[in-house]
């Protein structure tokens, strides 16, 4: 299969990308590791006439246990010494990504952009044409909830669910100025807008609380194989037990839906509470309860919700034990 | 030591080596077909059908030949001769001609300057069809339709071949059973998933001549084919095979599209290349039939199996391909290796407008071999008596025939048995491990080298030839028509050739690519190769091998009979002083005559019974395997880990145990894809998961540990006794996982792949019955949870219980 022509930008700073995408409005994308948006290119599927390297730009590899650039690639969070002392979840989560050779060219940035999946989108173009193009590609309705008028496209990136975890905060530069919101509200349950976030506007960096380290922190995926399959389910807890009662308890459900979803007010009333037996039965009774998988990925959604309870419980008692 | 007097120790055969290719391999020095350039050479793409069935009412090319760029643009009425690998079933034609009959049929095809040409021209072919109805579910496929999908259909139905096979008295032997184990058991097809997606490059050149170079099994039926769709006299046209990049049966038929760059390299005077991408691979399939079959096996009540009754309906897809074949395979492979002397089978393959179906690793044996050992181990289960013991009971002896007449030669499955057992300390373990861990124990039977060759004329030409030519410089050159396809032919060759005259195997080089210079072989499929080309090998190695001692009898004086050939040197047996170096001996055996040739050749001998499709299952010799899966089953998830698996496979002689050992590992990787995770998923038709994504083959970490025994039994008609290994290793993996499910968690899935979702379902489902159940056979174990049986799905919806016994 051939890419699509496109003409290829490489700005060397920060600025001069931002200002080169301006230049292009509704008709660029990023393009970081690559790993995600060029089997897409290849498969016609909205490929753009100009793409932007991020490659040469300056300022977006910074590793820290505070602040990580876009730029940062997979491997390299797997492989930090100063995350595994501190945040552990973080090289953990990365290390579940795909495959090691996909881990080497991706990077974080690309992974909480990842565009979004459906066995209906992620086709080559003959296979739409033989079946009907959806609305997310060149068609006019959705083969997953056809009453509907919504994308229900499933958000894939594994990191995207810890990180939200880890309340970890989304610094956003665009042509105009730039902005740190809370990564969850980044995210929107729109499978075709996806994004809070202007097309033009580049992601630098996440910013992590100081206080992260101090939480306890965990992350279950599901996937049938134990290498590159997308997560079917994806649960990110963090916990901090003070005294034997929670102060903090964050519980987010991904690669269900078109968006992680953070159970805050399944969690709320735990808060200031033991994290006892019955609480994590409760919890993992209501998480099931929230679970709303659509039927266009690999398991079918049945199981998938299944999958839920099963992970929230043991994730909750592995961080409670541990 | 084997009947063939190999009169010194073996120097070569046996032994370990890695095969002749494997550095051109790691290196990615190896030529492939996609590898292969020539000056002025054009990309050819193909048009597919976007429609499951319909009729073509126009094509318009017009604005696609206007492309720059483009330099020719082909449709199939010109081309209306009909090809298939089976004589009696030819329904393909190089490109559509009136109809198409699946989503990714070949419409058109472009060649041009390069692909982004090709491209656009493609999406200028104006295709109108008329759609017909279409039909996806078998079932539907055995009736009365308005609209065949081809002609072959039986009457007015979609079905392709329908097989009635009945020996000695099944019913009887379901009234006097005292126990009938039965179940319906459905497979989802699975694909072959070979690395190299297809490829061609053809050449037509202005004396007429073709040369067609492609990724396949057997130039051979292509070589016909070409010439039978394109009107040219074989001697015409070569067919060269490069290095072939994994084949497992996807490979053995001709294609439309090696027909497609021959026709479009005859129009433009040029080269044209032609290379598929993965999506295109799916869609040409030719993999394991998706099926359901119905099994019932009966037995006495102190396990004597006494019958077996399949019925089984294989979905063909749109085309014939092996289908006569695997129809009578999907019952027949069954017969052994146990003793059963009653049998019947109804086997019933359909058309429907899907990827066509066709030859893969195990061809037709695999899922019968499931369900047949899914009843085995349930009538053990139900009796009380260990599994293995109750297969060793009830073993087909060496040199006998089946119930159907197949003619059992060499016969190591109770060494196999036996040997996994005391591997896997099975007499403690199996039926004691905590909840969740479970052995499971698998047989296998398959044919090594199909005794009845297609297009052939058994009574007179051989299965497979050999030419050996050597020269003044010493080097052996060995040329075949039996194609490498990463299975190991060529070393095959090499290390026959090289014990026959006692050279070191780097000097025999083996020429395996070429119909100009081949003779001809059946191709590689059948798993027939080491046996049949291995045996025509031997035979030239040993005329050479003859002339050679000859050569040494003259310059020493002794009988040419005293002399053996061992380590590059002629050594006289009654005298061991007396020693000629090869080279020596061999510049005497030239000497005024030129180079030595000699060529040697196997034909099957005849065998089997004289009733309607007596041939189908015939072969020269069978393997046999046993093999013990380890699994840990996560109940609440409902995953599966085969983490050990014992396997015992008799090859006859491991000419080769290295490659043995390389066969045996990727048959259990593959037929744990198939058990556990594979299958070729469709929606109203549509293939959902055409790539390797979304197309679970495992990966290495589904991979277990797997310790390798083989066993050798010695056939008196291999070459140095040697079987196959190619495919029967992979028919007991599958059975072996899903009876360690069984003892693990006390579940039976008769559908498969066997996937978590399926799983959790049929653990929750036997809670629930657990729940309002009294007793329970194997009683509690530690965790609390019982291991009753319990089986799932298939079973549940036949009439009776799945297993019933009769009151006497
Ligand atoms: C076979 C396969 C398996 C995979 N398995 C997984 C998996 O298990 N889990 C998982 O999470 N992912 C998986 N992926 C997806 C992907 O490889 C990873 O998510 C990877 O991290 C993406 O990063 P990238 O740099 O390659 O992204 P790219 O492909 O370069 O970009 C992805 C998207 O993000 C946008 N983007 C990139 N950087 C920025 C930025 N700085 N600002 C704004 N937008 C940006 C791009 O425009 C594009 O739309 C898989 C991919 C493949 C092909
Ligand atoms: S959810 Fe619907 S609209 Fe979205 S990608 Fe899937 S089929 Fe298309």
């Amino acid at each position: 299969m051939n890419l699509p022509p496109f003409v290829l930008h490489q700005p060397l700073t920060i600025d001069e990308a931002v200002a080169t995408f301006a230049q292009h409005p509704g008709e660029a994308d990023w393009l970081a590791g690559g790993t995600d948006l060029l089997p897409n290119y290849k498969w016609r599927l909205n490929a753009k006439p100009h793409v932007i390297s991020l490659h040469r730009v300056e300022g977006l590899r910074d590793l820290t246990p505070t602040h990580i650039g876009a730029m940062v690639t997979l491997r390299e969070l797997e492989g930090s010494a100063e995350l595994q002392a501190r945040l552990p979840v973080i090289p953990a989560t990365a290390r579940q990504v795909a495959s090691v050779l996909l881990r080497a060219s991706g990077t974080l940035g690309g992974n909480l952009m990842l565009e979004n999946r459906c066995f209906y989108f992620n086709q080559s173009e003959h296979w739409r044409r033989s079946w009907e193009p959806c609305m997310k590609a060149e068609g006019d309705r959705c083969h997953v909830v056809p009453q509907q008028e919504l994308c229900y496209a499933t958000f894939s990136s594994d990191m995207a669910g810890t990180l939200c975890a880890l309340d970890a905060t989304a610094q956003l530069l665009g042509p105009q100025a730039g902005r740190e919101v809370p990564l969850q509200e980044l995210y929107l349950f729109d499978g075709i807008r996806r994004h809070a976030r202007t097309p033009g506007e580049l992601l630098i960096g996440v910013r992590l609380p100081e206080c992260a380290p101090t939480w306890r922190t965990g992350y279950r995926k599901l996937r049938l194989r134990g290498s590159w399959d997308f997560p079917e389910l994806g649960v990110a807890i963090s916990i901090q037990i003070v005294d034997g009662a929670l102060s903090r308890l964050r519980i987010v459900l991904n690669a269900l839906e078109q968006a992680p979803r953070s159970l805050d007010s399944v969690t709320k009333p735990y808060v200031g509470g033991p994290l006892s037996d019955q609480a994590i039965e409760e919890l993992a009774a209501a998480s099931f309860e929230r679970a709303r998988p659509y039927r266009n990925t690999s398991f079918p959604p049945h199981y998938r919700r299944k999958m839920v309870p099963v992970f929230v419980r043991d994730l909750l008692r592995h961080l409670r034990d541990s | 030591m084997s009947r063939h007097g190999a009169h010194h120790p073996r120097s070569v055969v046996g032994k370990r080596m890695p095969l002749v290719d494997a550095r051109r391999k790691v290196t990615g020095s190896g030529v492939y077909t996609e590898d292969i350039y020539l000056p002025n050479m054009l990309v050819a793409r193909i048009l597919r059908s976007t429609q499951h069935h319909a009729r073509i009412i126009s094509i318009d090319t017009t604005e696609a030949i206007e492309v720059p760029g483009v330099a020719a643009v082909i449709t199939g009425a010109e081309y209306p001769n009909k090809f298939g690998v089976i004589p009696i079933s030819k329904d393909e034609t190089a490109l559509a001609t009136e109809k198409v009959v699946y989503v990714g049929d070949v419409v058109c095809a472009i060649a041009g300057s390069d692909l982004y040409a090709v491209e656009e021209a493609l999406a200028k072919v104006k295709v109108a069809y008329e759609p017909l109805p279409a039909y996806h579910k078998p079932e539907e496929s055995l009736e009365e339709v308005p609209e065949k999908i081809h002609p072959l259909g039986i009457g007015k139905t979609n079905i392709h071949r329908m097989v009635d096979q009945d020996f000695g008295d099944i019913e009887q032997a379901k009234r006097s059973a005292a126990i009938t184990a039965r179940g319906r058991f459905t497979f989802q097809g699975v694909t072959h998933g070979f690395t190299e997606p297809h490829a061609v490059v053809a050449r037509y050149e202005v004396d007429g001549r073709l040369t067609v170079w492609t990724a396949t099994q057997v130039p051979h039926y292509v070589h016909r084919a070409l010439s039978e769709v394109l009107g040219i006299q074989m001697h015409r046209i070569r067919v060269v095979k490069p290095m072939v990049g994994g084949g497992f049966g996807g490979k053995s038929d001709p294609f439309p599209h090696e027909m497609a760059a021959a026709i479009l390299s005859m129009r433009t005077g040029r080269p044209v290349k032609l290379v598929f991408d993965r999506e295109e691979v799916f869609l040409t399939n030719h993999g394991r039939h998706p099926t359901s079959t119905r099994m019932e096996m009966t037995a006495s009540e102190d396990g004597k199996l006494t019958g077996l009754d399949i019925e089984a309906l294989i979905d063909g897809g749109a085309w014939s391909s092996f289908g006569v074949i695997s129809t009578y395979y999907n019952g027949v492979l069954s017969v052994a290796p146990y003793d059963i002397p009653n049998f019947r089978y109804k086997g019933r393959r359909v058309f429907t407008n899907k990827p066509p179906s066709g030859a893969m690793r195990g061809h037709g044996a695999v899922n019968s071999r499931f369900a047949a050992e899914t009843l085995v181990d349930m009538i053990a289960n139900e009796l009380g008596i260990d599994p293995i013991q109750l297969r060793l009971r009830n073993l087909i002896p060496p040199y006998t025939d089946t119930v159907n007449h197949f003619r059992i030669t060499s016969n190591g499955i109770a060494e196999c048995l036996e040997v996994v057992r005391k591997a896997s300390d099975w007499d403690s373990r199996h039926g004691n491990l905590p909840y969740g861990e479970g052995l499971g124990i698998g047989c296998g039977f398959y044919i090594s080298g199909s005794a009845l060759p297609i297009h052939w004329d058994p009574a007179r030409f051989p299965q497979s030839t050999v030419h050996i030519k050597i020269d003044m410089d010493g080097g052996v050159t060995v040329h075949t028509g039996a194609a490498e396809i990463g299975q190991g032919s060529d070393t095959v060759a090499a290390q026959v050739v090289a014990e026959v005259l006692g050279l070191p195997t780097s000097m025999i080089h083996v020429k395996a690519q070429d119909t100009d210079l081949a003779p001809v072989d059946l191709g590689s499929y059948s798993s027939r190769v080491t046996f049949m080309m291995g045996n025509a090998a031997r035979r030239a190695a040993e005329q050479v091998r003859d002339e050679l001692t000859a050569a040494a009898a003259r310059l020493t004086g002794y009988a040419a009979e005293l002399f053996t050939l061992e380590d590059g040197t002629a050594h006289c047996r009654s005298r061991p002083a007396v020693q000629v170096p090869y080279m020596r001996v061999l510049h005497e055996a030239i000497a005024d005559r030129g180079a030595l040739v000699a060529k040697g050749c196997y034909r099957s001998p005849p065998m089997g019974g004289s009733f309607k499709g007596a041939a189908a299952g015939l072969a020269p010799a069978y393997s046999f395997s046993a093999y013990v899966a380890h699994v840990r089953v996560e109940p609440q998830s409902g995953f599966v880990h085969c983490d050990k698996v014992w396997a015992a496979h008799d090859c006859g002689k491991a000419l080769n145990p290295l490659a043995v050992e390389g066969q045996i590992e990727g048959s259990i990787h593959m037929g744990l894809g198939q058990v556990l995770s594979e299958g070729m998923r469709y929606h109203k038709g549509q293939l959902l998961n055409p790539s390797l994504l979304d197309y679970k083959i495992p990966t290495p970490f589904e991979m277990p540990d797997v310790e390798v025994f083989i066993v050798e039994s010695d056939d008196p008609e291999g070459p140095f006794g040697a079987k196959e290994a190619g495919e029967g290793p992979l028919l007991p993996i599958l059975p072996a996982v899903g009876n360690a499910i069984f003892d693990a968690v006390g579940v039976r899935v008769f559908d498969l792949p066997i996937t978590p979702d399926r799983l959790l379902k049929a653990i929750e489902e036997q809670g629930a019955a657990d729940a309002t159940a009294t007793s329970s056979k194997q009683g509690s174990t530690a965790t609390g949870r019982t291991k009753r049986g319990y089986v799932a799905g298939g079973a549940t919806d036949e009439p009776g219980p799945a297993l019933s016994r009769n009151q006497r």
